[in-house]
């Protein structure tokens, strides 16, 4: 997608060059005809050493057979994408990412809604809260992570004092208090840690759409006597269909990303029975390289397909272009 | 506006795809230079050495011990420099990993032994780069792990052995007068530790080592990773099989702690300082720990030979730590043997044992400690131990241990034994 625009880019560039300057002798017209790749370049360089490139590493790696340590035994064909899809584990783990992205992204999208709006009405001190919201996605992610993973520790976790305290739990260091020992327990708790840290982006994105919609249309409606529901549906949801469709977007790309949640708080274990793809990805390339690469295919293959599919659905060209 | 917000989302769409294709390809960073120096005899010689931090902090880094033996070393051999530079355990591998595949080889490496490093041609041969005395003096035991088609590549730097410690003030709280010697000691002692609000039994199958806890119940039960000829894997034998399932009646009684699958060995220990865990496998690292902790004394604790089903092991799990040195340039091989040879002298190795409670990894060395109270009982497994397997696909077979043999606790624990067995038979 960023070829697109910046091909746009320079195409506009190099339409309007030779307007200007039709009467240069024909060498510098060609080197003028070049200039735009001057701008450009370090763009399409960039593109080219951070994303082609490892694009097509991961492609070769795929293809070959290293032993776990990093050397190089020959080329393995398709062998590493037969035993990727020979694992016990593999589907297991495929359905829990596609639980992963629904519920983060779904649950993310639906408070930020309610957010945004809280955050676009005028109450005193709403700077001070608005710039405590950012406070998720500007610390690290893995920290955040690391932070909920003593919160949660079954001994002297923060968490587990508090739900001691109310009564919820029984007793310290027990297995209900090992909230991420158990499979099913740390998947939800990183889903809420998920949730956390995707929460300010979405909110934002939401709030800077809220504050397009110009007033006069709710004036309009107020005249017409609408209720708050009605213009809400009416005007409000409408209006911010651009910007929820890219939060909504950039939520799902990330969440499908997502790594360091997970590894901060279980490293997929017990086994591989919390993790989702990009950690299942990461597991593998401690024993089997090339299998691990074959991983990243099918996750790029899978990024690829969410996002042509989402485009498709939405129909992205009318609604935000 | 909407112009603007369609050339966001594709930045930040490239962004995003961009880094997920980049954690996908292989870490280039960290690193040393390459190699600097050269000549043999007159010419001045550098010398790169890299070596795992067993320190626990700054006051006690391993960069301390190797620089003074650099710089003991520089005095007596002026024209060789040793540049030192350690790296942490819990990063050794991985930037060990990245400076081999980025050809950037130390000329020295004390840590991890990797066999396919030998594989690869990577490694000078033992005997190339020590002398008579100093390779003879190699503790035998170690010998076949480092060993790779016949030839003994890596050399064991310090040593380890495992035994189970156990706090006699909990056991005392909860009436157990004797130390436990079998299995089903080990199980009625955890169900009284645990009467009493404790944890019995610290189990960390967690992906740090749950290789080494594993190896300890099969080879209580007779079992084991391989057979006694090393060449052939038992891992799903019907002995380990047994072993894992009398683990998980363990667990699912709650003699352990909960869900050892997700437990990891250094927190354990921890927990075991601090006066909440009543049996625990571990090895002398654990002293200084305890030390540290300031819960139990010294008359509080103890340690003995590990239960097996009928009686304790008369044999433990053996590890060390090895030496391996690079090809990088010829010129140096001269040097460097010097440099192997003076390292490897009794009073760098007992003063490495007393700073890092760890095993000495030479038989002179050994007899110069055997009268040590902390260390005499350790001393006298070590030459009976066990090693892990030394074939190069045992790096994969210990990652999936690592990874899946904690889900034999909930699971079935045959399933879960024949997969790992699987991987060790495709080999590499």
């Amino acid at each position: 997608m960023a070829d697109v625009v910046t091909g746009r880019a320079g195409a506009t560039t190099a339409e309007t060059g030779p307007v200007h300057h039709r009467r240069q002798p024909r060498g510098r017209r060609a080197l003028r005809a070049m200039s735009p790749l001057l701008w450009v370049g370090p763009a399409i360089a960039l593109i080219g050493v951070v994303v082609l490139w490892p694009v097509y590493v991961m492609f070769k790696t795929a293809f070959q057979h290293f032993t776990p340590n990093g050397f190089y035994l020959g080329p393995a064909g398709w062998k590493n994408f037969k035993n990727l899809f020979n694992e016990p584990d593999l589907n297991s783990v495929l359905e829990r990412t596609g639980v992963w992205v629904v519920v983060v992204v779904g649950v993310t999208m639906a408070l930020s809604l309610g957010l945004a709006e809280l955050f676009n009405v005028r109450f005193p001190g709403r700077r001070v809260a608005r710039w405590a919201l950012i406070a998720p996605w500007a610390a690290s992610v893995l920290m955040t992570a690391f932070i909920f993973r003593w919160a949660l520790d079954p001994n002297y976790g923060v968490i587990n004092i508090f739900l001691h305290d109310i009564g919820v739990l029984k007793e310290f260091g027990s297995n209900q208090a090992d909230w991420l020992g158990r499979p099913d327990s740390a998947f939800a708790w990183m889903m809420v840690v998920a949730i956390f840290v995707s929460l300010p982006f979405s909110t934002y994105a939401l709030l800077a759409g809220l504050q397009t919609i110009p007033h006069e249309l709710y004036e309009a409606a107020r005249v017409d006597g609408a209720s708050k529901w009605r213009t809400y549906r009416s005007i409000t949801l409408p209006l911010l269909r651009p910007a929820f469709l890219v939060a909504l977007l950039i939520n799902v790309i990330n969440v499908f990303n997502s790594f360091p949640i997970i590894w901060g708080m279980t490293r997929g274990g017990p086994g591989y029975e919390t993790a989702t793809t990009t950690v299942f990805m990461f597991q593998l390339k401690q024993a089997f390289i090339g299998e691990s690469a074959a991983m990243s295919v099918i996750n790029f293959g899978l990024v690829i397909v969410v996002v042509l599919v989402f485009l498709k659905v939405t129909r992205w060209r009318d609604q935000v272009t | 506006m909407k112009r603007h917000i369609a050339a966001g989302i594709a930045l930040g769409a490239a962004a995003i795809l961009a880094v997920s294709a980049c954690s996908s390809s292989k870490k280039s960073n960290g690193g040393t230079g390459g190699a600097t120096g050269g000549g043999g005899g007159g010419a001045a010689v550098t010398l790169n050495f890299v070596g795992a931090d067993y320190g626990t902090g700054p006051a006690n880094s391993s960069q301390k011990y190797w620089e003074g033996i650099a710089s003991d070393f520089h005095a007596n051999n002026p024209n060789i420099t040793v540049k030192v530079q350690t790296i942490n355990w819990n990063d050794f591998d991985n930037r060990i990993k990245t400076m081999v595949q980025n050809k950037q080889y130390p000329d020295v490496m004390e840590g991890d032994y990797f066999p396919d490093y030998a594989q690869a041609g990577l490694l000078y041969a033992a005997k190339d780069v020590t002398s008579p005395g100093t390779f003879s003096n190699l503790l035998p035991v170690f010998a076949k792990l480092n060993t790779y088609n016949g030839i003994q590549y890596g050399m064991p730097f310090t040593t380890s052995a495992r035994t189970l410690f156990y706090s006699k003030k909990i056991f005392q709280a909860a009436g157990i007068s004797a130390a436990p010697k079998t299995w089903a000691d080990v199980q009625a002692d955890a169900a009284k530790i645990k009467a009493q609000g404790k944890i019995g039994f610290g189990m960390p199958l967690g992906s740090e080592e749950a290789q080494a806890e594993s190896l300890l119940w099969f080879l209580g039960n007779d079992g084991g990773y391989q057979d006694s000829s090393g060449n052939t894997w038992t891992i799903n034998s019907s002995q380990n099989v047994e072993a894992l399932q009398f683990m998980s009646g363990m667990v699912k009684a709650g003699d352990t702690e909960p869900n050892p699958g997700t437990k990891n060995r250094t927190d354990l220990w921890k927990q075991f300082a601090q006066g909440q865990i009543g049996m625990i496998n571990g090895s002398p690292a654990l002293i200084p720990i305890i030390q540290d902790g300031k819960v139990l004394q010294t008359a509080d604790w103890t340690s003995v030979p590990i239960p097996g089903k009928n009686g304790p092991l008369d044999k433990t799990l053996g590890v060390c730590d090895n030496v391996s040195v690079f090809k990088t340039d010829p010129k140096k091989q001269v040097a460097i043997t010097k440099f192997l040879n003076f390292f490897y002298q009794d009073r760098y190795q007992t003063q490495f044992d007393r700073e890092y409670d760890l095993l000495p990894a030479t038989t002179s060395a050994i007899n110069a400690l055997s009268s040590d109270p902390t260390f005499g009982p350790f001393l006298s497994a070590l030459p009976k131990s066990v090693q892990y397997p030394n074939q190069p696909v045992w790096s994969t077979v210990k990652t999936q241990i690592q990874q899946q043999i904690g889900l034999a606790m909930t699971q079935d624990p045959k399933k879960i034994l024949d997969q790992i067995q699987q991987t060790a038979e495709k080999g590499s």
